[in-house]
């Protein structure tokens, strides 16, 4: 099929139409071009995205309760709805293989203070997991254990910023400070990547706390992760069985949503996701459009050709050229150019793009790239916008008569 | 070799029809070398036309080498014409940028015989034609003469049943046709048939059989003496 002949028609048609291949030529090779950055710049918006989320673990969900706002189950409207410690035992019953770590949060402001200076904190009371959930980075110390939570230790895990306001230019480890006149033995900082503000928590064992405030097991939020594994789907369908079970132990109404709050990332992961979904299908559609002007181009110089050569190609059928044959000779050469030219612009917008791509980064917009797949997508399509450029060309070159090699007209 | 049957053809020209083959019978033999003459107008190219399956008869019977050719489609009509024909035209058909070997070796493309083969074909009968030396020039650095002959070996190249020649000196000064009707009886002493419509009567006279065509009739059908071309060249 690719025999030596079809190459030396292909070429022989090309080199007498410089210009005209070349002007048609970069019609194509340019909607590729666009098409490639367009679609770059689209996975830089979804890389932006994912960089501002990935500070927190994004397979994690916030379960917080709050005042029902509906009669439900023989309940009047206006419950107080109160988690407990057996919750996070529910869960861990209820849904053995779908989580993977979780916390409680209890959450208690406090003024702290280390010799003469004072400042004003939020502490979370937490388990050991809220390290793995919040992706906390330890830079000295250790985290909160099970012993602490188990012995209900006084001991704090600060922030690089609490550090710096109380402790100065001391080392915090070990030392004690006073969270609402109680003594609390500093045993790890850390930092966060996300912001400062995070680096103002502190972080206590729960136990702690529920034993100084009231002998209490009341928390204020559940925060777990789910098994990594689980795509979009599987993540969102697990987040809806969660919420049913604790609206029924809760009995509260299905649609009641000031009762219950359940937040899951990858509901955040959806809505990015469907929109630069939304813009990928915008892209494509105009990228498509760029190319098809590209493809009547071609289209264009293969019927000047086909006009051309109509004596030819009589001559070629008087000789025993079958249709079939003389289709094959335009297809292939509409192919070739469209080819040729397509992959030039892509090899140019690739390589842009893997030239300053990675030095791309601000705000909602990182590293603009172009996956394989889109690479293979684009030689497809451009191969079918080959076959499509010759199809017209082609089947007007093999209803040419033969009876036009013998006029001398 | 070819026989034919009452053969009729009109072309539809709006609301008329124009009559331009009333019943045309005749027979070729192998080894002939028949002109086919006439006025234009008379029919004489349409009949060549329906001899080259490149047109198609209103009614009647054609038969090439036992074959009746009837009911072709484009593909089929192809494979007949590269099968049994060989053609050549007035002014010569030579495709410009393939060079003399090249040309000569398409039909043989199209008969899908490997390159390798091609090319010794292509040699072996532009050597016959006495163009051996020119097999990589191209047509334009060829003289018309020199043109028309390398058209002959790409016509005989295919080894076909019955050359077609449309007005094949149409184009050559007196002298050049000379030598290529002397190539014609050449390859016709070999044994192969042809057909040549001409309107020039010394060309006619150089064939064997003279069948002349007036407003879609054979009025003249003969046999003739034929003169040598040799001794004019």
């Amino acid at each position: 099929m690719f025999d030596r002949d079809i190459w030396q028609e292909i070429y022989h048609s090309i080199s007498n139409n410089k210009l005209r291949t070349f002007l048609t030529g970069f019609s194509v090779g340019w909607g590729i071009f666009i098409l490639v950055l367009l679609l770059a710049s689209v996975k830089g918006m979804q890389n932006g995205f994912t960089l501002q989320f990935s500070d927190d673990a994004t397979n994690s969900i916030f379960v917080r309760t709050g005042t029902t706002s509906l009669a439900y189950g023989g309940f009047e409207a206006g419950r107080r709805i109160q988690m407990t410690n057996d919750d996070i035992e529910y869960i861990k019953r209820s849904f053995p293989n779908d989580v993977e770590y979780i916390s409680p949060r209890v959450y208690q402001n406090t003024s702290a203070r280390y010799k003469s200076e004072t400042g004003s904190y939020n502490i979370q009371a937490v388990y050991p997991d809220h390290q793995a959930i919040e992706k906390t980075i330890v830079n000295k110390g250790r985290f909160i254990n099970a012993n602490d939570l188990i012995n209900a230790s006084k001991v704090a895990v600060i922030g690089r910023k609490v550090e710096e306001d109380l402790f100065k230019n001391e080392d915090a480890i070990g030392k004690f400070v006073e969270f609402n006149g109680l003594p609390f033995r500093v045993i790890g900082t850390f930092t966060d990547d996300g912001d400062d503000n995070a680096e103002r928590n502190i972080y206590a064992p729960t136990s702690t706390y529920q034993k100084m405030y009231g002998q209490t097991d009341h928390i204020d939020q559940i925060a777990l992760t789910y098994n990594p594994n689980y795509d979009l789907t599987e993540a969102l369908a697990f987040s809806d069985r969660l919420e049913n079970v604790f609206r029924r132990r809760f009995k509260i109404a299905p649609q009641d949503q000031a009762g219950i709050r359940i937040f899951n990332y990858a509901e955040v992961f959806e809505d990015i996701s469907n929109f630069t979904g939304g813009l990928d299908i915008a892209v494509i559609i105009v990228g498509l459009l760029i190319l098809l002007s590209g493809i009547v181009g071609i289209g264009n110089i293969m019927v000047f050709i086909i006009k051309e050569r109509t004596k030819e190609i009589g001559v070629r059928k008087a000789l025993g050229a079958e249709p079939w044959s003389i289709i094959k000779l335009v297809l292939f050469e509409s192919v070739f150019i469209t080819a040729l030219s397509g992959f030039i612009g892509l090899g140019i917008a690739t390589g842009l793009l893997a030239a300053i791509g990675p030095s791309i980064k601000t705000g909602a917009f990182a590293n603009p790239s172009v996956s394989m797949s889109m690479v293979v997508t684009a030689t497809i399509i451009l191969v079918v916008a080959g076959v499509l450029a010759g199809l017209i060309p082609a089947m007007k070159a093999a209803r040419v008569k033969p009876i036009v090699a013998l006029s001398d007209k | 070799m070819i026989q034919i049957k009452d053969l009729h053809k009109s072309y539809k020209m709006g609301k008329n029809s124009l009559h331009v083959l009333k019943g045309i019978n005749f027979n070729v033999e192998e080894g002939e070398l028949v002109a086919i003459m006439g006025s234009s107008g008379s029919g004489k190219s349409t009949l060549l036309n329906i001899l080259g399956m490149l047109d198609s008869s209103d009614s009647g019977e054609y038969i090439l080498d036992n074959v009746p050719i009837k009911d072709l489609n484009e593909t089929k009509a192809a494979r007949y014409r590269n099968k049994f024909l060989g053609f050549v035209f007035q002014s010569f058909n030579l495709i410009n940028y393939k060079s003399a070997a090249e040309n000569v070796a398409l039909p043989l493309y199209y008969q899908k015989v490997p390159r390798k083969e091609r090319q010794e074909k292509a040699l072996k009968y532009l050597e016959q034609v006495g163009l051996k030396e020119w097999a990589g020039h191209l047509p334009s650095e060829l003289s018309g003469g020199q043109k028309q002959r390398v058209a002959i070996a790409r016509a005989l190249a295919a080894e076909p049943k019955v050359l077609l020649a449309d007005e094949p000196t149409g184009a050559l000064d007196s002298k050049t046709s000379y030598e290529v009707m002397d190539l014609i009886q050449k390859i016709n002493d070999a044994g192969n048939t042809i057909l040549i419509v001409t309107h020039e009567p010394d060309i006619a006279d150089m064939c064997k059989r003279i069948v002349h065509l007036k407003d879609g009739v054979i009025i003249e059908d003969k046999k003739i003496e034929q003169v040598r071309a040799e001794q004019y060249v």
